[in-house]
């Protein structure tokens, strides 16, 4: 045990580092058993097990961010093209339409695409949290982007027995508290 | 993919080649950099004397510069072709290949993008291709496919510029966390506070899943835009239904070539073998055979339309490519993207270190005679045989094609001494995890 961070008044920060990955399902699978729900699992790769047992299949929001980026980005490269054309109305051989849809779907999917792209990154990173500058100092931990899974609670309140009695018997290799 | 391979492995060879600089590559980058030289300074005579250093002769006024954009545009397909279509079809090998390929994209848009600007002359004034309105109050012609290509292009470089990065930070993560001082602050900085959070992980994964769907129509959307360029014009020789899917065959042809031409190399001087196989060149030189399959037909198919059409100025055209002043051209387009490339179709070539190198080298030779054969041929042989000519390249542009080579080759250089060139987490994800199961099942 060591003692690395500080005691706050809502319990001590808890880490368990993990080698194996059914050691640290096994690990969140005791802790929900036992009603525990406030920990963070970090890991190398993603594994779809940690999402399921996590998420329950519930699908990631960045999706309505793709969604309304290529609805407003095909209107407005639509809109763009058309209003351009109807300022400057030049004189069209063969009497073709000012607003022409065939041409204008060509930049009208290119601003889609590019849209649903940049709407979808800012949901990334607004749902990721990212930049994340101020993660807990327990889960910035090397061996998370190497080869070692973890189990990090900010806060034990007041189980904090408990919770590392569960990481221990579910086979984290370290568990630290402090 | 060895299943003996374990993660801190994967981190340890993967990592390996980073920022220690051999020989081979010092020699290599200086070589690059003299040939950017020579593009800088013959572009900077350009600039200083004006289009007029350059071969046109009228009306041939698309030459060197359009033909090498096509090509770069071309080049620039297959990464995203790797990284995006084979992540939806769960193909499996692009694995160890695709962050190089994507990074080759990204420096293919990046040279073809230089070459609107040195084509128009005046690079000062390229800012004009966007759409603002000019002090005339005069707006950008929506219906031009000049105006649908700026979009295209830059849509594509946009969008695979994310795409590359957002794949790169959980490995920017990983180089973050086994380097030190300065070096650690600005990978801290680029992994944006990446540690592999659950939450991170979950919208990670699915984010890269809408990038690849929104990157995939894009892959093959770009290259028939560039081909729009050509086949909206009504010039003999361009004004053809049959060019987008041509155009796109063309650029996965090249782009794959490009990529096997780039990774023999890295594979072998990075020891990467455990990662890279000579299964994955095979793979990628298939690739190559169905779309140079579907080019030789294309090339047939031009003729048969030209023939078909009864079209004398169409017909003309395609009877002067192959007799005319550029019948070395054409040759040299159908020796190397339909002749030599049918040595793949034995296994013991497409196996070859020897056999898949001097290959894609010679296609990507193809390639680029292709598009200056379609491009000049059919500009100097148009309409009115008054105005026939023969356009011959200048040393001016000759020495910026060779600039366009070093241009990418530069930041292809720099990019595998400071990034992964291989996916480490998505090589990890080959791997079958480390499980207490195995361990004690090995132990008894």
């Amino acid at each position: 045990m060591s003692s690395s961070h500080a005691m706050g008044a809502s319990g001590a920060t808890v880490k368990a580092v993990y080698k194996h990955l059914d050691c640290l399902l096994q690990g969140i699978h005791d802790l929900q058993h036992a009603g525990l729900k406030d920990f963070t699992v970090l890991s190398p790769i993603p594994r779809h097990e940690i999402d399921e047992m996590l998420y329950k299949g519930e699908p990631s929001p960045v999706r309505w961010f793709t969604l309304a980026g290529g609805i407003l980005g095909g209107t407005m490269i639509f809109s763009l093209a058309s209003l351009t054309h109807a300022n400057w109305p030049m004189i069209i051989p063969g009497g073709k339409p000012l607003v022409s849809i065939p041409p204008f779907l060509v930049v009208t999917f290119e601003g889609t695409i590019l849209w649903a792209s940049m709407f979808t990154l800012t949901g990334l990173l607004k749902f990721c949290g990212l930049p994340a500058m101020n993660l807990h100092p327990a889960m910035k931990d090397p061996r998370f982007t190497n080869d070692c899974f973890g189990i990090v609670f900010e806060r034990s309140g007041n189980r904090l027995d408990e919770i590392v009695h569960i990481l221990e018997s579910s086979g984290a290799t370290e568990v630290t508290h402090g | 993919m060895s299943n003996k391979l374990t993660y801190a492995q994967v981190n340890r060879d993967i990592m390996r080649p980073l920022f220690t600089p051999t020989m081979a590559w010092h020699g290599l980058m200086a070589l690059a950099l003299l040939g950017l030289a020579i593009g800088g300074v013959c572009w900077g005579i350009q600039l200083v004397w004006g289009l007029g250093v350059a071969g046109y002769h009228p009306p041939v006024f698309w030459g060197v510069y359009i033909t090498t954009f096509v090509f770069w545009v071309g080049i620039g397909h297959a990464g995203t072709l790797i990284s995006a279509i084979l992540f939806l079809t769960r193909s499996r090998w692009r694995t160890g290949i695709y962050r190089a390929a994507e990074a080759m994209t990204i420096f293919a848009v990046m040279t073809a993008a230089l070459f609107p600007a040195i084509h128009v002359g005046r690079a000062w004034q390229a800012y004009w291709l966007f759409p603002y309105p000019n002090q005339r109050q005069l707006w950008q012609n929506f219906k031009s496919p000049l105006m649908w290509d700026v979009f295209a292009v830059s849509t594509y470089f946009t969008v695979s510029t994310v795409f590359f990065f957002i794949g790169l930070v959980p490995d920017i993560a990983a180089v973050r966390d086994n380097t030190r001082g300065y070096t650690q602050k600005l990978y801290a900085a680029m992994a944006l506070g990446w540690h592999g959070t659950d939450r991170q992980w979950r919208h990670y994964m699915a984010a890269y899943g809408f990038f690849a769907a929104l990157a995939t129509p894009l892959v093959l959307s770009v290259h028939s835009v560039v081909s729009w360029d050509f086949a909206m014009a009504d010039t003999p020789g361009w004004h053809s239904t049959l060019f987008p899917p041509y155009f796109v065959a063309g650029a996965i042809f090249s782009g794959c070539a490009m990529v096997i031409t780039l990774m023999l190399p890295l594979q072998r001087v990075f020891k990467l073998d455990a990662y890279i196989h000579i299964w994955h060149f095979e793979h990628l030189a298939k690739l190559c055979m169905f779309t140079g399959g579907i080019l030789t037909y294309s090339y047939g198919c031009e003729y048969f339309i030209a023939w078909y059409s009864d079209n004398p100025y169409e017909w003309g055209t395609f009877v002067d490519r192959v007799v005319g002043k550029y019948w070395w051209v054409f040759g040299t387009m159908v020796l190397c993207n339909c002749t030599i490339p049918l040595l793949w179709w034995f296994k013991r070539v497409r196996t070859s270190f020897a056999g898949l190198f001097i290959v894609s080298i010679v296609i990507n030779i193809g390639m680029w005679f292709e598009r200056y054969n379609i491009i000049a041929s059919s500009l100097a042989h148009s309409f009115d045989p008054a105005a026939w000519v023969y356009y011959t390249p200048t040393y001016i542009e000759m020495g910026i094609l060779v600039g366009s080579f070093a241009w990418f080759f530069t930041w292809f250089l720099l990019f595998v001494k400071i990034m992964p060139s291989v996916a480490i987490a998505e090589i990890k994800e080959t791997l079958r995890p480390p499980l207490k199961h195995d361990e004690e099942a090995a132990a008894k």
